[in-house]
């Protein structure tokens, strides 16, 4: 199976179960979880179910494109089901069957594997799914996003697109995989690999990227606190988070200065979250009058147990509470 | 009699929870039965990935009727003063047990006269009790990390899938989450994925079985372990024994199927334990080695799915091991690019713990107080050794291998120093410091690693025990308290003889500049009484495992700053204790001890006068003090104390005469001051050995 193929044959299957179908995000992300698509949208009680193809950045792993299994860029299927539906394992099975995994004839497990990311403020547990002792996907379920819990709980898929498609080739390099008859990821890609490499460990301008992270910082900050534009705010708080996987890649943060970037980005993203959901709530949660399931979803409509939750979850911040205080008074 | 059937299906959970949530589940069946009165027999455990499961056998169709008292009102209360016309409170007390109040009972308690009733209280059915015994059963698991699903507020330790919950032949009631109990359970995800409806809850097992799932763990171990056996036999190895790894498989599978692979021979050059981690710690493969114990380029890999085509799946398992041998092997080629010596300046930007600094810090310390016990333990010989292997000791930290796998922390240090061309006994040293790494581990072979493994737990001690970071209940972050006994366990195997106390100052003594912003409460014992207290206390309880709490007691009265002599003392007592007359022995040395103890404060210590001594039974028991006084000195000197107490106990009914006959309180001071000194001879020649007045003769 090409490459290609791998990919669209996901795509096919999640779109026929229902799901949205998006395009990758269009900025630089470490993962698939990172865009706005699931980041943002496994928050508050609407419906949401998405596939998409995301391109992902991680400098740290950039190898010049000498390594055959690490690269500063690879590519992850990501998909969303919110709230996690009842089948959601047999779905998940049916779809590595499509390309081509049969469970009777390879080793499938499901192994403990519990996520966390510091610099989102999110966690959920599940499992890395192995193939013959491989890990193929990555299994999640979401109990927290951006400080916030998850209800209801959305369940992540993320492919590891390269991997998988090296074994269905058979190759021992990604460099070897065939995109399309003939055409190799070597030819596509392994230039990239170089000067990204080269940028991202070796020619990047760490003064700048300094200066980038405490502007991206400062915008994402003034987006949300003065202008309350949420989802603007979240594209800096992407570009704050890129450029400090940079500065790590270029080994210009030390031990003691990371975890204090870490937050910095976390509280960011924490800070998107909670205008998004302050966003979609004056909204009247949209999507919660939709009939959208996939599977065997629960519909979330007004009621349920998720959205009476969210009712009682309190989205204004210390400073309107301090200004709401003084109204008062002089009231 | 009935059978009950609790089985609760789920995603795949973790494979640590299973064991530990079916004992939970067990026992809080059990506890909630015996609170409602409801007896049962023999309970069977099943467990899965995918379910956890319990048959109970011998339920009764109904609890027993009761005859229970209950307590009323004061007869005072109750009564009018004639103590017989009843008042509302006994009129009321009797309508509520639905008696006469003629036929109340009276009872007399510590608070004065009550009134009583026996009463019937009838058995309620084992139905209905079980609904409510199970639903709390399953709101009262415990797991070690819970997760909520979908849209409900409950958690588990993965999203539940059903529950069979079957009495007989019946379905008991059973909500939890979004699932409803009934009589359907699932085979084996990938062979038997149906509905399998369940009549009786007798047939689970076999029903299951013919589902391509072994449910009982027991069975499943021993199944596990057999083909491995055999899978290890069939490809001419031997499985590398590991229990551990064995648990953790077990509950990764429904059914064992285990295959054997390969890999290329050219990765045998990697370091054993390296091999083993790479296999292990990722994919949880089986390492199998030759009849002498080399590793074989083969290992076992165990699938849950007896698949079709076995070479399909083992070509998978076989390629995943290879690009991990392939990374072992970039690290190992990397990490020798430079020496361990050359990786001393990374050590300092290595932050060991925050207040105490860096682990160049650490190294540092570690070596001098290595080479202080060392000299103190009179092992001069092997300082250059300490010296040069102390200082190298934690750099295989800074190495990408044990950045991979934390586990071959000093492994990795033995090989990359023989890599350097450090002396055998050096790269030994760097490997044994951390001996042993458990329970079951071997000690040190060396004194070199024995000592700096001793420097470096003593610096960990002193450090955290002087940022105020000692452990408390169940809270030991930094494993102190293995840190301690092990401490304790090297010390007493190699026979160290130093001074506890010397030690713990000079580990403070170099830690000084760490701890001098430390603020301390008011009137808190200083950093070094609390970890002589804590080493102590450690002593303790691993000396009570075997040992009688008054013995253990006596024998740490008598101090531990010198760990070996405390040990031969334990031992040398020990001998005794066993003894039929031992209680005996014990009373009569007691009996000494106390009184010494108590006159300590007006009778100056002094040689006996033997021109006091006036009665036969005295003066021949002084004779005899006196002879073996010198011996069992000696003796002491020579840490022999079965030695001594050899020579103490024959004094025995010379002592228990001179009590029968002589009067020690006698009026005449001068008698009575000689008496005593007499026994506070005696009794410093077994206080050696133990405080005698802390052994139980009752």
């Amino acid at each position: 199976m090409y490459f290609q193929d791998l990919l669209l044959t996901l795509q096919n299957h999640w779109a026929k179960l229902g799901c949205i179908v998006t395009q990758s995000y269009d900025l630089e992300v470490g993962a698939g979880t990172m865009a706005p698509y699931t980041f943002l949208r496994a928050l508050g009680p609407e419906p949401w179910n998405v596939a998409y193809v995301q391109p992902s950045r991680r400098p740290a792993d950039g190898r010049f494109g000498e390594n055959p299994n690490r690269l500063f860029q690879h590519h992850q299927f990501q998909v969303l089901l919110k709230p996690a539906p009842k089948n959601v394992q047999e779905l998940y099975l049916q779809s590595i069957k499509a390309f081509g995994i049969d469970p009777l004839e390879h080793d499938i497990r499901f192994v403990e594997d519990d996520w966390e990311s510091p610099t989102l403020g999110a966690s959920g547990l599940g499992w890395e799914v192995w193939c013959d002792g491989m890990e193929i996907t990555q299994f999640t379920y979401f109990q927290k996003c951006g400080g916030y819990e998850c209800r209801p709980v959305a369940a992540e898929l993320t492919y590891g697109l390269e991997r998988i498609a090296m074994y269905l080739q058979g190759v021992e390099s990604v460099y070897d995989l065939e995109w399309v008859k003939g055409v190799k990821y070597r030819e596509i890609f392994h230039e990239n690999e170089v000067e990204m490499s080269k940028y991202a460990l070796h020619e990047s301008d760490p003064e700048q990227l300094e200066m980038l992270f405490k502007s991206y910082e400062a915008e994402c900050k003034r987006l949300i606190v003065e202008k309350e534009l949420p989802l603007p705010a979240y594209d800096y708080a992407l570009k704050c988070s890129h450029a400090f996987n940079l500065l790590d890649a270029r080994g210009a943060i030390s031990v003691t200065d990371r975890a204090g970037y870490i937050k910095r980005v976390r509280d960011n993203a924490a800070l998107c979250a909670e205008g998004y959901l302050k966003m979609r709530q004056k909204l009247g949660w949209p999507l919660c009058k939709t009939a959208w399931t996939v599977g065997e979803q629960l519909p979330m409509h007004e009621g349920k147990p998720a959205s009476d939750w969210w009712k009682t979850v309190s989205f204004e911040k210390k400073a309107d509470k301090a200004e709401k205080k003084a109204e008062v008074t002089r009231g | 009699m009935a059978e009950l059937l609790f089985e609760l299906g789920t995603e795949e959970l973790p494979a640590r929870f299973v064991v530990p949530a079916l004992d939970d589940l067990e026992k809080s069946i059990a506890e909630l039965c015996a609170a409602l009165n409801l007896t049962h027999g023999a309970i069977r455990r099943f467990g899965t990935p995918r379910r956890l499961a319990l048959l109970i056998e011998g339920l009764p169709e109904k609890t027993a009727d009761l005859m229970k008292d209950v307590q009323g009102p004061s007869v005072k209360a109750a009564f009018e003063a004639d103590g017989t016309t009843p008042k509302v409170p006994a009129i009321k007390f009797a309508q509520s047990v639905k008696l006469p109040v003629s036929e109340l009972k009276r009872v007399t308690t510590p608070k004065g006269e009550y009134l009583m009733a026996t009463v019937e209280e009838k058995g309620r059915r084992t139905f209905e009790l079980l609904g409510e015994v199970l639903s709390t059963s399953i709101r009262k698991l415990v797991f070690p990390k819970a997760m909520r699903w979908g849209d409900v507020e409950q958690t588990f330790g993965r999203p539940l899938q059903w529950i069979v919950a079957l009495l007989g032949t019946e379905v008991v009631p059973v909500t939890y989450s979004d699932v409803k109990s009934g009589r359907v359970t699932r085979g084996h995800r990938f062979l038997a994925n149906q509905p399998i409806t369940i009549d009786r809850p007798g047939d689970y097992e076999a029903l299951l079985e013919k589902a391509h799932v072994v449910a009982d763990l027991t069975r499943r171990r021993a199944m596990t372990v057999e083909r491995i056996a055999a899978a290890a036999k069939q490809a001419g190895g031997t499985v590398l024994q590991d229990e551990a790894l064995v648990d953790q498989v077990l509950n990764l599978v429904e059914l064992p199927n285990p295959v054997v692979g390969t890999f290329e021979e050219r990765h045998l050059d990697l370091p054993p334990e390296v091999l083993i981690q790479e296999m292990k710690s990722h994919q949880r493969y089986f390492t199998l080695t030759d009849s002498a114990g080399k590793v074989l380029p083969k290992f076992i890999a165990v699938s849950n799915t007896p698949v079709k085509d076995v070479k399909l799946s083992v070509k998978g398992y076989e390629r995943v091991l290879r690009a991990r041998l392939t990374d072992g092997r970039f690290f190992f080629d990397e990490d020798r690019r430079s020496t361990l010596a050359a990786r001393l300046p990374s050590l300092a930007r290595r932050s060991w713990i925050d207040k105490l600094g860096s682990m160049a810090e650490k190294s540092d310390r570690v070596r001098a107080l290595a080479v202080w016990l060392a000299n103190a333990v009179a092992q001069q010989a092997t300082v250059p050794t300490v010296e040069r292997a102390a200082a190298l000791c934690k750099a295989d930290l800074n190495t990408g291998m044990v950045g991979e796998f934390p586990e071959l922390q000093g492994v990795m240090g033995r090989e990359y120093a023989l890599h350097d061309g450090e002396p055998k006994d050096v790269a030994l040293a760097i490997f044994e410091h951390y001996l042993p790494r458990g329970a079951g581990d071997s000690l040190p072979t060396q004194h070199a690693g024995a000592l700096i493994g001793l420097a470096d737990r003593l610096d960990s001690l002193a450090g955290l025990f002087g940022i105020g970071k000692r452990p408390t209940g169940a809270k030991d972050d930094f494993a102190l308290r293995r840190a301690a006994i092990t401490f304790i366990r090297i010390v007493v195997a190699k026979g160290y003889r130093f001074s506890l106390s010397a030690a713990i100052d000079q580990a403070l003594a170099a830690l000084a500049p760490k701890l001098v912003d430390v603020k301390r409460k008011a009137g808190e014992p200083g950093v070094r009484e609390q970890l002589l207290e804590f080493i102590q206390g450690r002593l303790e309880s691993t000396w009570r495992e075997s040992h009688r709490a008054d013995v253990t007691d006596a024998v740490l009265a008598v101090g531990i700053d010198d760990l070996v002599t405390a040990q031969l003392r334990l031992n040398a007592i020990s001998a005794y204790v066993e003894r039929p007359d031992f209680k005996a022995l014990a009373a009569t040395f007691k009996r000494v001890a106390n009184i010494v103890e108590k006159q300590a404060k007006d009778v100056a210590r002094a040689p006996v006068d033997p021109s006091k001594l006036t009665d036969e039974a005295e003066k021949t028991l002084y004779a005899e003090v006196s002879k073996v006084v010198s011996a069992v000195q000696t003796a002491v000197k020579a840490d022999d104390f079965s030695g001594a107490m050899a020579r103490v106990v024959p004094l025995k009914p010379l002592v228990d005469t001179f009590f029968d006959k002589v009067m020690v309180m006698a009026d005449d001071q001068a008698l009575r001051e000689n008496r005593v000194r007499l026994l506070m001879e005696i009794g410093a020649l077994f206080g050696n050995v133990a405080d005698f007045a802390r052994i139980q003769t009752e």
